[in-house]
């Protein structure tokens, strides 16, 4: 049973994969490229791939990011935490395709914001990576937090079980208030930097939203959850 | 086997999940999975190979990976 889990988590990651791929090919690529014209020392030369690698590349790691997220979440998250997360149906994967977005994305955008090609940051990568790794914690923290709050408040009307949920985002203004100062030395417009942030944000939303659309639309174990303990789990 | 599962269902929580996958999933399965997640995480954010690195950058960008 938790293989077909993983099964449908997987063919919804790549049904996700293969939008946010056409995502990239068709915006993040050009984007990207368009962004670099601003860019003025490269010190240590240029990439070492051709432009076209880059290109098919990136449109092949977005797959990936999208098969990435599919088994994951809704291979091995979805699995275990089916009975907690709140709604049913397609509501229920949405919940949890936001709280990937949370995890992943959201919460460390809120201290480290995507970054344009060539914008120096005066934080060092160490730093960054570390900060990144704490934020995506409590994104999940956050969201764990926001389902159990759903849970708690079960004879609540719906009004304010779902302001409850919102209470635990209040913790994301910690880090926010916390984090050292990073300022960015770059020659990219703030108007383009919002876009290609903007972009950046419903690129992953999209992505999210798409695996969640088409593991709802997979539909359900056609074996109720308890059928396979009857069975000797056989190894191969 | 599909007489009880409306109060199976009633009961089921992520303790049960728990007890389902350690009774249905064998080591080597779990090996996989989990290897196979982390690989994919791995070469998509970590990999610093200038090769593999630079034929990803418009991924990163796209994606608002920017750790380098």
């Amino acid at each position: 049973m938790a293989t077909d889990y993983l099964e449908r988590g997987a063919m919804a990651g790549v049904a996700g994969g293969l939008v946010y791929g056409l995502f990239v090919a068709t915006v993040g690529n050009a984007f990207t490229a368009g962004l670099e014209t601003f860019e003025h020392s490269h010190g240590g030369g240029g990439p070492v791939v051709s432009e076209l690698t880059t290109t098919v590349a990136s449109i092949g790691g977005g797959v990936l990011w999208g098969l990435l997220f599919g088994v994951a979440a809704f291979g091995m998250v979805y699995f275990f935490l089916e009975p907690a997360i709140p709604g049913s149906g397609a509501t229920k994967r949405l919940a949890l395709a936001g709280a990937g977005f949370l995890t992943v994305s959201g919460a460390p955008w809120l201290v480290l914001p995507p970054q344009p090609p060539g914008v120096e940051q005066a934080l060092g990568t160490e730093t960054r990576l570390a900060w990144y790794a704490g934020l995506m914690a409590l994104g999940a923290l956050v969201a764990v937090l926001a389902g159990l709050a759903y849970q708690r408040t079960a004879r609540h009307h719906t009004a304010v079980r779902l302001g409850a949920m919102a209470l635990p985002l209040a913790l994301l203004a910690v880090p926010v208030a916390l984090a050292p100062a990073n300022p960015v030395h770059g020659d990219v417009p703030a108007a383009l930097v919002a876009a290609y942030r903007w972009t950046v944000v419903f690129g992953q939303l999209v992505l999210w939203a798409t695996i969640a659309g088409v593991h709802a639309w997979l539909g359900d174990s056609d074996t109720p959850a308890t059928d396979d303990l009857d069975y000797p789990a056989t190894a191969d | 086997m599909q007489e009880d599962t409306d109060t199976k269902h009633v009961a089921d929580s992520v303790h049960d999940r728990i007890e389902r996958a350690r009774a249905s999933l064998t080591g080597p399965q779990i090996a996989i999975a989990v290897a196979l997640v982390a690989a994919l995480g791995f070469t998509l954010l970590f990999v610093q190979d200038p090769m593999l690195h630079d034929s990803l950058h418009n991924f990163r960008h796209s994606a608002g990976i920017t750790c380098h």
